[in-house]
């Protein structure tokens, strides 16, 4: 029975954000949050091995203090319980705060055969978590994973890596990052979304974990975050006669040199 | 601390990174190496402008199994800059030696400058939809994609220094068996100079024939949104262009019923000419087209294929 960890991310929905036309920069004011789609898959993976192999499933995250609400929506999707860390640091967390704050949790609550998370987040995927979590509690990490499947102690895992895939295996605890096309996310049924209210969650405060003030000083510190807009010509032919259209089209690409 | 460390398991791709290192010795006034798994390449680095070069001599040949030794080379070196080729495995070792040396990580960087004494790098955020310029202090670590630089040219009477470390890596906790190479049906769409790409817009599966006609008469490769790739599986995924997927750096992109998720959007932006066929003009993927035609598909590939076959 194992006994399992998913990692997921609580983010602005980047389909909400608008980017002012002016000064370039990003209007998140009318953003809802999301869990961080990758996440989703990890959730959906995790909960499809313990209902494999009759484990247990933990969730846990670290975002703002609007991190709580992304606890419902979590736990609908399989987890049996969730832990959160909600604290202001998150704000300016880079991958090395992230992972410390998730490694200091964890060690906290005792050891995981498996940790899960999504190959990267929906918004700043940096796709650095999942080997930065699993050298600082010193287990192996297995990325970029499309089929995963447990044997007893052993995990064996398929990998994609751009022009090759490749099978591993690790004995006993190991982190793995999932990627989106090892399954699709269920979307929660009313009856689970009732059972989540029940499932326990529990918040840990940033000044429990073991974390020295370095810890959760970020690496990397953002500068500027401007809307990336490119200069298209943004010619558009809408005629009601699209052999027009078509023609005009032709037309413009003959000129640009490409027919 | 001192030196430009550039590590790829891939040749190629760490001779592009030259070009970027070469860059930052001239503004940091500091020696460029780069690590290396392929010894036999020690020439051709030093030709390219590597001052030195550190070969890697292992017993494993999964490249994965080299980032401690690389976050110990660069922690014995002092190295202030390591750039590593942005493919999957390199961003694994390069995210393990960060954690193993408590240093910042840029990843998929666009540009890497020194300014004020430190890294300065700029990435997309939010799927594409925003680029985030990010300051690191040193050691800094960044991955840098693959083909965002040319490779640096090989240059006559070149002078570097070579050394070899041995690394013990054999007992790395995972063994590896069966790799595969994915084949890929027809190009490669990242490198193809025109790509089709098809998204929602098509009914069914057998619809894509319209585009593939198109494709034909252009002598353009076919493409498609993610949802065309992973939720339908239409298309092979290898075929998916997105932020997270294949970027397509076309002469031509002609987007046929994709209505331009930033993601989607993210992954064609650096083609020259965007054309985009879609009925919804208020489709976000007319704003990064340079042409558009508001119409049915149906309608207007039958066309458009029979009047560049014609050309």
């Amino acid at each position: 029975m194992p006994k399992i960890l998913v990692c997921y991310k609580w983010v602005l929905d980047e389909q909400d954000i608008k980017i002012n036309s002016g000064n370039l920069s990003l209007d998140s004011s009318r953003a809802k949050y999301k869990i961080s789609d990758y996440d989703k898959n990890a959730i959906e993976e995790a909960t499809l091995l313990m209902e494999a192999y009759e484990g247990n499933v933990d969730a846990l995250t670290f975002g703002s203090d609007k991190v709580k609400q992304s606890l419902k929506d979590a736990l609908s999707r399989g987890p049996g319980s969730v832990q959160w860390i909600g604290d202001a640091a998150f704000e300016q967390a880079d991958a090395f705060v992230t992972a410390n704050v998730l490694a200091a949790a964890i060690r906290k609550n005792g050891t995981y055969d498996l940790i899960l998370c999504g190959e990267g987040s929906a918004d700043s995927y940096s796709q650095q978590v999942a080997p930065r979590l699993a050298t600082l509690l010193g287990i192996p990490v297995i990325t970029f994973v499309q089929k995963l499947c447990m044997d007893g102690s052993r995990t064996i895992a398929t990998r994609k890596l751009g022009d090759c895939t490749e099978v591993v295996e690790v004995e006993g605890p190991a982190v793995i990052s999932v990627l989106p096309e090892i399954n699709k996310p269920r979307i929660p049924s009313l009856k689970q979304v009732m059972a989540a209210a029940k499932k326990p969650s529990q918040e840990i405060k940033l000044a429990e974990l073991e974390l020295s003030a370095e810890d959760i000083i970020p690496k990397t510190v953002s500068i500027s975050v401007k809307g990336y807009i490119m200069n298209r010509k943004n010619i558009l032919f809408k005629e009601a006669s699209q052999a027009d259209n078509v023609a005009k089209l032709v037309a413009s690409l003959a000129q640009e040199g490409l027919c | 601390m001192s030196g430009i460390w550039i590590y790829s398991e891939d040749s190629v791709i760490a001779k592009e990174l030259l070009t970027a290192g070469l860059e930052l010795k001239v503004s940091m006034s500091q020696s460029v190496g780069v690590i290396t798994l392929a010894g036999e390449e020690q020439d051709a680095f030093i030709a390219a402008g590597a001052d030195k070069v550190c070969i890697l001599k292992g017993q494993n040949p999964w490249s994965e199994s080299y980032a401690d030794a690389v976050a110990d080379f660069v922690s014995k070196e002092r190295a202030s800059v390591l750039l590593v080729g942005g493919t999957l495995r390199g961003k694994d070792l390069a995210a393990i030696a960060a954690a193993t040396l408590r240093t910042g990580l840029v990843t998929d960087a666009l540009t890497v400058q020194y300014v004020n004494n430190g890294i300065e790098t700029t990435r997309l955020i939010y799927g594409g939809l925003a680029i985030q310029t990010e300051a690191i202090s040193l050691p800094a670590f960044v991955t840098v994609p693959p083909r965002t630089y040319m490779e640096a040219p090989a240059m006559a009477g070149r002078q570097g220094e070579v050394f070899t470390v041995k690394v013990d890596n054999i007992a790395s906790g995972i063994s590896v068996s069966s790799v595969c190479p994915i084949i890929r049906e027809g190009a490669d769409i990242s490198t193809a100079s025109r790509v089709v790409g098809v998204g929602r817009g098509f009914g069914k599966r057998e619809d894509l024939a319209m585009a593939e006609k198109l494709a034909q008469a252009i002598g353009a490769e076919i493409g498609c949104t993610r949802g065309i790739a992973e939720d339908s599986h239409w298309l092979p995924s290898e075929r998916y262009i997105g932020i997270s997927g294949q970027k397509v750096k076309a002469e031509l992109y002609i987007a046929a019923g994709i209505s331009g998720q930033v993601q989607h959007v993210a992954g064609v932006r650096d083609s020259k000419i965007i054309v985009a066929i879609d009925t919804n003009e208020k489709a976000p993927i007319f704003a990064a087209a340079d042409y558009g035609i508001v119409g049915d598909l149906y309608e207007v590939l039958p066309l458009l294929a029979g009047a560049m076959g014609e050309k």
